[in-house]
């Protein structure tokens, strides 16, 4: 990055410079996942305090694996974009909220949304239940912990959890909960189930590597 | 990179990163948080508007990705940009605790946060 700092600058000195002592909040992660339309980004808003931003990642043919491909020729890649909110916690802590990319072919793009995540939310509309089987298995195999949400659609629900739970096969200790996704208590609500059980697997885990 | 019959939308980060595309996998995290170690007027005049933005938004610690959509740059391009400026001691970034998903106390504090909105 030559052109962005002069050497003058560089030369007085800015890594020698006394760094600001400021506190960095510890981030944490939440991936919400479903899917197309189903009601990612509402959720996200209805909670975050910023709109739902949308980041935009350029997939390279290269990056799917496959050589010789640059980003210069357009035509070997292609846009995922993805959209997210915030929530600050405190001074100390951020929440962020990752909406998965409607199209769940990149699943690269899960992997990083994943990657350090406390879990998942799959939202599901019940009349289009399939939609979300390949964000259940995917926090299955991850072995995250995860909360079916299925959306209220028109405010009523057209299938009870439990028929959700056994058409899904979810574990038993994944939640499945009704949440209108529009709503900031229901949103909260489902969030609370996940850290909850983010929250006993990993005094489980700790308990076992106290032993 | 020579001429490019794309959009400028398209070539114009790839310009700025000189043909770099990505910074490695493994480094910063979508959640990563980005802080400026200098203001904005140290920078030098030649600094790119791009370079001179996320300085400007770092002052306040920001996650990568919102560095990104506030730019509305791609996540590779701000990557690498935000590299760079590390590398030249503008920013620092706070990868944070690989665990800290994990972590018992972080996870409770997390809960009552959560519950107290
Ligand atoms: N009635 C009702 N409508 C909802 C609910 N949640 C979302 N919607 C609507 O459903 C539509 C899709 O919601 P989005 O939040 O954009 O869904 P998404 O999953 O982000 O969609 P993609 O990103 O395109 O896959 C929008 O018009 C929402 O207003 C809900 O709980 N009830
Ligand atoms: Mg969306």
């Amino acid at each position: 990055m030559e052109s962005v700092l002069s050497d003058r600058l560089r030369q007085t000195g800015w890594g020698a410079a006394p760094r600001a002592v400021r506190q960095v909040p510890v981030a944490m992660k939440v991936v919400v996942a479903g899917g197309f339309a189903v009601g990612k980004t509402t959720f996200v808003g209805a909670i975050s305090e910023i709109d739902p931003l949308r980041t935009e990642a350029q997939i390279t043919v290269e990056s799917l694996g496959i050589d010789n491909a640059g980003p210069i020729n357009g035509k070997t890649g292609t846009t995922v974009a993805m959209d997210f909110g915030r929530i600050t916690i405190g001074p100390d802590m951020v929440l962020y909220l990752f909406g998965t990319p409607g199209q769940d072919r990149f699943w690269f793009m899960w992997d990083e949304l994943a990657r350090g995540s406390i879990g998942g939310v799959v939202l599901v509309d019940t009349r289009r239940l399939e939609d979300c089987f390949p964000a259940v298995d995917y926090f299955e195999a991850l072995d995250v912990p995860f909360v079916v949400a299925c959306n209220l659609f028109d405010g009523v629900a057209t299938h009870h959890p439990r028929e959700v739970r056994e058409a899904l096969r979810v574990p038993s200790n994944t939640p499945v909960v009704l949440c209108d996704a529009r709503r900031k208590s229901h949103v909260q609500e489902t969030l609370v189930l996940l850290v909850e059980g983010a929250l006993r697997k990993a005094t489980a885990a700790s308990g076992r590597s106290a032993r | 990179m020579t001429q490019s019959p794309h959009p400028p939308r398209i070539v114009r980060p790839y310009v700025l990163t000189q043909g770099r595309t990505k910074a490695p996998e493994s480094t910063y995290g979508l959640e990563a948080q980005v802080r400026a170690l200098v203001p904005p007027q140290q920078l030098d005049r030649a600094a790119t508007p791009e370079a001179r933005g996320i300085v400007e938004l770092c002052q306040r610690s920001t996650s990568v990705a919102e560095v990104a959509a506030r730019m509305t740059l791609p996540l590779g391009v701000t990557r690498v940009l935000v590299g760079d400026l590390v590398a030249v001691g503008a920013l620092a970034v706070d990868v944070g605790a690989p665990d800290a998903a994990t972590d018992v106390a972080l996870l409770e504090r997390l809960l009552d946060g959560i519950r107290a909105l």
